[in-house]
């Protein structure tokens, strides 16, 4: 029981977070390709804004890894 | 690191002028800065003479130019006197005249193009239909049209058929064909007398008629057909030929209008720098940025060049500021390539840290953490080596080839630590163990070395922020030296706290904390407690390389246990294969740009100062690729 709530619980925990970074990634990559309609040579900067709010993935992974460990005595 | 630059002075009498600039223009170190007014002396103008002749070089310039486009190779050292009015006559004369035969040429190859497109695009159709055309041309009552119907609107062409249908009766026939492109051609069959009110009925049904190429358009469609038909293997040809012709028209000239070009480029460049010195009745001055340590070299170089009455003098420190003087990056062979890393930001501002020389040592080693597997890292070895060898001296693949030189090797080395080769391929077959730890079990393991790499970058960040900050701002300074120093405090006593380090620590940490919290406010404001959480956030932002490290281990297993899952073992080993491919990919594309990211963002946010401008010596001009 105390396994299924642990796993339900990572789950929740990275899915939260991937549709918070799918959301704002979103909304910076439609200003990006209308940046980069205008101005080609930032391509690179844009590439580097999109990958900000992986943050929040990453840390969403990590902490449901914790919940994992924890949970299942790993 | 930004090479230290000084502000010189160059003044002789007025009648060297030219000559000084010539000279200047010969040696290409000094970047030109504007005099600045002072009673007495004032802007150098170009005379009436000079300026003229700039405007008729300038509309020279723009007929080479279009003639040379994409022509990137320079003209020679010309030389150095200003061209002629004869010579600048017959550049003229000569680049008008190639530049109207290459725009004629270049109409008719669009013309021959148009048609060619068209007659491949309606080929097809104008074979099928060409003997129901015959046959209404034999009835002078009857007339034929061709149209077009977009692929998005072919329900509408029943609905026109019908209508048509209604109104002619019997004399009205239609047949159709699909393009490729997924249009409907259309041959309409109609009595001649209802050929206007045919063109009300398309424009209703916004459906466009096929517009004939010019030379057929006078043409009746049953003697355009064949001609179009036959036409179609003579287009390849002409167009060849017209190619060529215009190839042959503008290597005919190519090396007289490359030297005008050259020589427009450098009298324009002079005459611009004419502007930019200064001038009293019987002395000019000329002030600039140079290299340090090329000040001595230009003083002789000028003194044997322009006589001695041209001198040189040096400009104090004090009497310049930071803010002006052109930034010159210069660091050892193994770091350069990691510049363009650095150019993909503003420029750090003259007098910062130039942060080239730890991105070619963190960069090379986040990705090679992230990538960690011998296997990917001696594929992109290869893929490096290759593109080296394919490359040339200052091209973006030798750049990107000597970049990915260090990324591939600390992969290498992270792989044989943490036992990955493709994967767990090396412990399936041989029963290889990681030297370290693996990754695909040992999570924690690898996330304590990715916040770890983390602490240490930051607080790196931190002390070259201070020192940075230490000349003009000493307050700012110690508050980043704080900051760098309770960030260690921080990580001691949690460390202590999880009994990694001794239990005693615990306490003296902690108490230090509590005494460098107060001086942090105290040097950065009320905003610093703010800022110093940022900074722990900064830190935990590492752990995206255990993160996307573990990703990429666990797809590799994945990829290495279709083998075995699959029946076939041929089958299991080519899906493997692919898998491993795209991991490579993803390899290759995620770690590189994470790794920036934590430079960009993490690293550079304590230190980088952008701002600066590049530093670019007055000199002969010099063709940039695709000119």
């Amino acid at each position: 029981m105390n396994t299924m709530w642990s796993v339900i619980s990572a789950a929740a925990v990275l899915s939260i977070a991937a549709l918070a970074t799918a959301w704002a990634q979103s909304k910076i990559g439609a200003a990006g390709a209308a940046t980069l309609a205008e101005k080609p040579q930032l391509s690179t900067t844009i590439i580097i804004m999109l990958a900000i709010p992986e943050t929040m993935v990453i840390l969403g992974f990590v902490v449901a890894v914790l919940i994992i460990l924890r949970g299942t005595g790993g | 690191m930004i090479i230290p630059m000084a502000r010189i002075r160059v003044l002789g009498p007025r009648d060297d002028l030219d000559s000084t600039l010539a000279a200047l223009q010969d040696v290409e170190v000094l970047h030109l800065a504007e005099v600045a007014a002072q009673p007495g002396i004032r802007r150098a103008r170009l005379d009436a003479r000079r300026e003229r002749r700039r405007r008729q070089l300038l509309r020279v310039l723009g007929d080479v130019s279009a003639v040379l486009h994409g022509d990137d190779a320079s003209g020679g050292r010309g030389a150095r006197e200003p061209p002629s009015t004869a010579v600048l006559a017959t550049w003229a004369c000569e680049a008008n005249r190639v530049r109207r035969e290459v725009q004629r040429l270049s109409a008719r190859e669009r013309a021959l193009e148009e048609e060619q497109a068209l007659v491949s695009r309606y080929r097809g159709f104008l074979t099928a239909v060409h003997p129901m055309v015959r046959r209404i041309a034999l009835t002078p009552r009857l007339t034929s049209r061709i149209v077009v119907v977009p692929a998005a609107m072919r329900g509408t062409i029943d609905t026109l058929a019908a209508l048509l249908r209604g109104e002619i009766g019997e004399e009205f026939a239609i047949d159709m064909r699909s393009l490729a492109d997924g249009d409907l051609a259309v041959l309409l069959a109609l009595p001649r007398d209802f050929s206007e009110r045919l063109d009300a009925r398309l424009a209703d049904a916004r459906v466009p008629e096929v517009t004939l190429p010019e030379v057929y358009r006078g043409l009746p469609l049953e003697q355009a057909i064949p001609r179009m038909i036959a036409r179609g293997s003579e287009i390849a040809q002409l167009l060849t030929d017209g190619r060529r012709e215009r190839e042959e028209r503008v290597n005919a000239s190519r090396a007289a209008l490359r030297q005008a070009r050259q020589a427009i480029h450098d009298w324009l460049s002079e005459t611009d720098a004419h502007e930019k010195c200064a001038v009293t009745q019987h002395a000019f001055a000329i002030e600039g940025w140079i290299p340090e340590h090329r000040t001595a070299a230009l003083v002789r170089y000028l003194t044997r060049a322009s006589g001695p009455d041209v001198t040189v003098e040096t400009i104090a420190r004090e009497a310049w500021s930071a803010d002006d003087a052109p930034v010159m990056l210069s660091n050892p062979r193994f770091f350069r390539p990691f510049e363009a890393l650095i150019a993909l930001m503003p420029l750090p501002a003259y007098g910062s840290i130039d942060p080239t020389p730890y991105v070619a040592v963190f960069f090379p080693m986040i990705f090679g953490m992230m990538l960690g597997d011998v296997g990917y890292g001696l594929l992109l070895a290869v893929l490096a080596f290759v593109l080296h060898r394919r490359s040339t001296v200052g091209s973006v693949q030798r750049t990107l080839a000597e970049v990915a030189g260090p990324c591939a090797a600390f992969a290498i080395i992270f792989g044989v630590l943490f036992g990955e080769y493709f994967g767990d391929a090396a412990h399936r077959l041989f029963g290889l163990e990681a030297v370290l730890f693996d990754r695909a079990h040992a999570v924690l393991a690898a996330l304590a070395v990715a916040i770890g790499l983390g602490v240490v970058h930051v607080v790196l960040g931190l002390i070259l922020g201070a020192v940075s900050a230490v000349r003009h701002e000493p307050r700012h300074a110690v508050g980043k030296g704080v900051s760098a120093v309770m960030v260690l405090l921080v990580v001691g006593a949690l460390l202590a706290a999880f009994d990694v380090l001794p239990e005693g620590l615990f306490t003296p940490a902690v108490i230090a904390l509590l005494i460098a919290f107060p001086v942090l406010i105290a040097t950065e404001g009320l905003i610093a407690p703010v800022e110093f959480l940022a900074t722990l956030g900064n830190v935990l932002s590492y752990a995206r390389i255990m993160a996307v490290g573990t990703a990429s281990v666990m797809l590799a297993v994945v990829a290495n246990q279709m083998i075995g899952t699959l029946g076939s073992t041929a089958v299991g080993l080519v899906f493997a294969l692919l898998f491993h491919l795209v991991n490579f990919a993803i390899g290759l594309f995620t770690p590189a740009i994470h790794a920036l990211r934590l430079h960009y963002v993490e690293f550079f946010g304590k230190f980088y100062s952008p701002g600066g401008h590049s530093y670019a010596p007055f000199g002969r001009w010099t063709p940039s690729p695709g000119q």
